[in-house]
C-alpha cells in the first residue's frame, strides 16, 4: 500500500496544526506592532512610531514566509483571525516592555515547534526554522536594547525625547 | 445507495470495524468510505476535512443534551461531493472508524520510512 499521505504532504498533521499557530502568532505580533506604532504617533514619539511600523512589516513578511511554506509543503495553510489588539498603553515605556515579552514569546514558541521536528525528525522543516532563530537573535536584541535606553537615559526631564530619538538608531550587525 | 461497486483497481484494505470499512486506491490515489449504506470516494484533502468534522463533534456533550431535538448530525464538507446525516452512535462509529484508519496510515508511514532507510 502506498503511502499517500506523505506522498501529498511533507510535513505532518502535527507539525502543519504548529506551523498555522505560528502563522496566527506572526499575525498578532504584526498587528500590535501596529497598535503600538499608532500610539506612539498620537503621543508624539515619531521615531519609535516609524521603528514599529518597520517591526510590523517585518513580522508580516515573516507571517508570510511560514504560511508560504506550509503550502509549498503541500499542507493547508489557514488565514488566521486576529482580535483582541490592545490599542492603548499607560506609559511610553510599557509599549516597549509588551514589545520585549512579545518577542520572548514568539521565541518561545518557534523552538516549540523545532522541539516537535526534532521529535519527528523532521529535517527539512529545522531547516526552514533556523533562519527564524537568527532572526528571533536580532528582534529579542532590539527590543532589549530599546528597554535599556530607559534606565541608561532616564525618563526624567527630556530623557523620553532623547529616548525616542535614540530608538530608531538601534541595529543588530551581530555576524556571529 | 451503491448496490455494487465496478472498480477496475485493487483497493487495499485500511481499516474495518463492524459499521463500515475504509479502502485505499494506489492507482487513483484516494480512500473509498464504506459507511452507512454508501461507498464514498475522498481525495488526500476531503478525508482530512472528513476527520476534522467527525473529531469536532462534542459527543459528550450530545449525550447530556437532554432536548427534544432529534440526535442527527449533518457532516457537510466543504468542496467535497459526499454528505452524512447521522444517528450519534453512527458518529461514535464514524469516529471510530477514521481513528483506525488514521493510525494505520501513520503505520504504513513508519514502514514505509523504515524500509527506505534500511534501502538506502
Amino acid at each position: 500500500m502506498k503511502d499517500l499521505l506523505r506522498i501529498k504532504s511533507l510535513i505532518s498533521t502535527e507539525i502543519e496544526v504548529l506551523l498555522n499557530q505560528q502563522v496566527k502568532k506572526e499575525a498578532l505580533s504584526s498587528s500590535i506592532y501596529l497598535s503600538m506604532a499608532s500610539w506612539c504617533n498620537r503621543n508624539g514619539y515619531d521615531f519609535s512610531s516609524d521603528y514599529f511600523f518597520k517591526q510590523s512589516e517585518e513580522e508580516r513578511v515573516h507571517q508570510l514566509k511560514f504560511y508560504k511554506y506550509i503550502l509549498d509543503m503541500g499542507g493547508n495553510a489557514i488565514s488566521p483571525e486576529v482580535t483582541g489588539i490592545k490599542q492603548e498603553y499607560n506609559s511610553f515605556r510599557e509599549v516597549f516592555e509588551e514589545a520585549l515579552d512579545q518577542e520572548i514569546s514568539v521565541t518561545q514558541s518557534i523552538k516549540n515547534i523545532y522541539a516537535r521536528c526534532m521529535k519527528e525528525q523532521d529535517f527539512v522543516t529545522m531547516e526552514f526554522l533556523n533562519w527564524f532563530l537568527k532572526e528571533q537573535r536580532e528582534e529579542e536584541y532590539k527590543a532589549r536594547r530599546a528597554l535599556e535606553l530607559f534606565e541608561v537615559i532616564g525618563e526624567e526631564g527630556t530623557g523620553r525625547w532623547q529616548i525616542d530619538k535614540n530608538v530608531g538608531q538601534i541595529k543588530y550587525d551581530s555576524e556571529a | 445507495m451503491i448496490a455494487t461497486i465496478t472498480t477496475t483497481t485493487p483497493w487495499t484494505d485500511v481499516f474495518k470495524t463492524s459499521a463500515g470499512a475504509i479502502y485505499q486506491s494506489d492507482a487513483e490515489r484516494c480512500w473509498y468510505v464504506d459507511f452507512a449504506g454508501k461507498v464514498a470516494k475522498f481525495d488526500y484533502r476531503c478525508l482530512l476535512k472528513l476527520r476534522k468534522s467527525v473529531y469536532h463533534i462534542d459527543i459528550e456533550q450530545a449525550l447530556l443534551n437532554t432536548t427534544k431535538d432529534p440526535d442527527v448530525e449533518i457532516i457537510f464538507i466543504c468542496a467535497c461531493d459526499h454528505c452524512y446525516v447521522l444517528s450519534l452512535l453512527q458518529i461514535i462509529a464514524l469516529k471510530e472508524l477514521l481513528e483506525g484508519t488514521f493510525v494505520m496510515l501513520e503505520l504504513n508511514h513508519i514502514l514505509h520510512e523504515r524500509l527506505c532507510s534500511i534501502a538506502s
